[in-house]
């Protein structure tokens, strides 16, 4: 159970970063938002949703984290942002709308290392 | 998505198959929101999220805690509010607000920034602005220096052209086909 837990941040970190790096490079090639970014956001939103699953199901197995209305408010932005962000970028013609989506990307593997120093039982 | 590219060099298969979608980005932004203003308004709205949420959660569940700090958040949060949305906006009247924002951000990161360093007993819990946004990758420090930037261009562009400023109807203007928006200095979207 430990390693589900473990594996689905670490994923998250891992898609994250790999979406920011993809977006500099479509914006460093003046690219606009394509398919294969937006498909990337996908997984990291699927992914997102299947954290705030976890995280709830901690929740109502009885864990309690200290900050308890920070990570609520986790809970709610964490799967927002990356949608949010999608459709911004996907408005924008030219290179700065995969600046965006880059953007989405660090935020979430940011909010992953917060995650743990919120409920270290939500390990990295 | 338009696939027009220019028609008059390379009739042959262009070298990359994602030729067509990188010509528009030579266009000129049509708005404070667009281009760079796309990323910037982007940043802004996360900082607008992250440090008013924040501050609302402190108030509430701690606020004795550490006041100052807790207020600051929120302050900080109010003015990233009001920077996200006058850079959406961008009519003159927004970006004349957006510069007070601005300017106000900037004096807020290095005044809370240097209060911090010196004063930590007042700060026991942090602030988006604190350390000079250290706890934010200094994001917070360098945010306000784009967005003066950007309305600097903007308000040097409109001063030589009047005619482009997205004055009319400030909400319910829609960027429905830009390159009616900009009939200047536009270098031609679709192949004529």
């Amino acid at each position: 159970m430990s390693s589900v837990n473990g594996a689905v941040p670490t994923t998250i970190i891992v898609v994250g970063l790999a979406l920011a790096g993809y977006a500099l490079l479509m914006t460093a090639l003046n690219r606009r938002v394509g398919f294969g970014l937006l498909a990337v956001l996908g997984v990291l939103e699927i992914l997102l949703l299947v954290l705030v699953g976890i995280i709830v199901a901690k929740l109502v197995g009885g864990g309690r984290p200290a900050g308890l209305a920070t990570l609520i408010g986790y809970l709610i932005a964490m799967p927002i942002v990356p949608v949010i962000a999608g459709l911004w970028g996907a408005m924008e013609r030219s290179r700065w709308g995969p600046a965006v989506y880059a953007v989405a990307g660090l935020v979430a593997a940011v909010l992953m290392v917060r995650l743990h120093e919120i409920w270290p039982a939500i390990r990295v | 998505m338009r696939s027009g590219r220019p028609s008059v060099s390379e009739p042959e298969t262009p070298p990359e198959p994602a030729a067509a979608p990188s010509e528009p980005a030579a266009a000129r932004p049509e708005s404070t929101r667009t281009g760079p203003g796309r990323l910037l308004v982007a940043v802004y709205g996360l900082f607008a999220l992250s440090a008013s949420a924040r501050a609302v959660v402190q108030i509430a569940t701690k606020f004795s805690h550490a006041p100052v700090a807790y207020l600051l958040s929120a302050f900080a949060g109010v003015v990233y509010i009001i920077a996200t949305v006058t850079l959406t906006a961008g009519s003159p009247r927004a970006r004349r607000i957006a510069v007070v924002s601005c300017s106000v951000e900037f004096a807020g990161v290095l005044a809370v920034g240097t209060w911090s360093l010196l004063d930590k007993a007042t700060f026991p819990d942090a602030t988006v602005w604190s350390g000079y946004g250290s706890g934010y990758g200094y994001v917070p420090l360098v945010l306000p220096v784009f967005g003066l930037l950007w309305l600097r261009y903007w308000s040097r562009r409109t001063a030589s052209r009047p005619a482009i400023a997205p004055a009319t109807g400030d909400a319910g203007e829609s960027p429905a086909d830009p390159a009616d928006q900009n009939p200047h200095g536009n270098r031609s979207r679709s192949a004529r």
